[in-house]
């Protein structure tokens, strides 16, 4: 009984492992805490409808509450620091737009798009877009996918 | 080939015993001891006490291999549980993993979308801003490097 109780511990613990997030700052804001925020927009597509657009997880969070954008550009800072490639634009010392290649998970690619359209030239809103898109999709690919 | 011992008399088996309890007996003089004992219509003293002796013997022996056997049988049964529920964990994840990879969901302003088609059009609607964005970042490139170059002119 010992033996089969040490047997099935060690199953979900190695369940647990290998379900635990893909250690990006940004997941603390994919916990559910917007789901049923006001001015907020979350979206979480995976499975078939994430292979329709050659991605395995889309996970996009849309604020317009300035102390939460704050967090969001905070968050994407920090794991834009450990991107393998970046493109970024500051306006006003602050991030308007950023497309982060993150390190591969598994054998997914992974990226991260973050716009402040508050700091658009052109009609400013008050919005910030945190976009985590995960699959095989290489650079390229993604950048066909956002003009699609 | 070893020689059968042949008892064929009430004399010899206790001349046997004896030889027995004071082990200088060979395998093949025991398991001619067992037979004669199972089998001869003897009894004294001697003879008795090396039936129940070693009647005594054959069954601890027999106690000791139905336990083992049991234990045996323990063990595969537990084992054989230990994987049904490995397996059975396994598979509720494997069908869970499936239920959740199938998502396609918005929650706006708190209130959930679950319309594959309207939140394909709020994803497009997301990349359209960052095409948007990725452009006029090109576009601003581009500018600074035309204006780079007219003024190498």
């Amino acid at each position: 009984m010992k033996r089969i109780t040490i047997i099935i511990l060690t199953c979900l613990l190695t369940s647990i492992a290998a379900m635990a997030q893909n250690g990006l700052n940004i997941n603390r804001l994919f916990d559910g805490r917007y789901k049923k925020a006001a001015g907020a927009t979350e979206i979480i597509v995976t499975g078939a409808q994430a292979r329709e657009i050659g991605l395995t997880v889309y996970h996009s969070l849309s604020v317009t509450d300035k102390s939460q954008a704050n967090l969001v550009e905070a968050l994407v800072v920090k794991d834009g620091a450990q991107a393998v490639d970046k493109e970024v634009e500051y306006r006003n010392g602050q991030l308007y737009y950023g497309f982060y290649t993150m390190k591969k998970s598994k054998h997914d690619n992974r990226y991260i798009f973050y716009l402040n359209q508050n700091l658009a030239r052109k009609s400013p809103q008050n919005i910030v877009t945190l976009i985590y898109m995960e699959g095989l999709a290489n650079q390229d690919e993604i950048k066909k996918l956002i003009r699609k | 080939m070893n020689k059968r011992l042949n008892i064929s008399s009430q004399a010899e088996l206790e001349q046997l015993i004896n030889r027995y309890f004071d082990g200088e007996t060979t395998v093949q003089d025991e398991q001619a001891l067992r037979e004669t004992l199972a089998d001869c219509p003897w009894s004294s003293d001697v003879i008795d006490e090396a039936r129940f002796t070693m009647g005594y013997f054959a069954a601890h022996r027999n106690e000791q291999q139905r336990v083992a056997k049991k234990t045996n049988h323990r063990q595969i049964i537990g084992i054989a549980a230990s994987i049904a529920i490995i397996l059975a964990i396994g598979g509720y994840a494997l069908w869970h993993q499936q239920q959740s990879n199938d998502v396609c969901i918005a929650y706006v302003n708190g209130n959930v979308v679950d319309d594959n088609d309207k939140v394909m059009a709020l994803i497009a609607n997301d990349m359209s801003k960052m095409d948007n964005a990725a452009n006029a970042m090109t576009h601003q490139l581009s500018s600074l490097g035309e204006a780079l170059e007219l003024d190498n002119e």
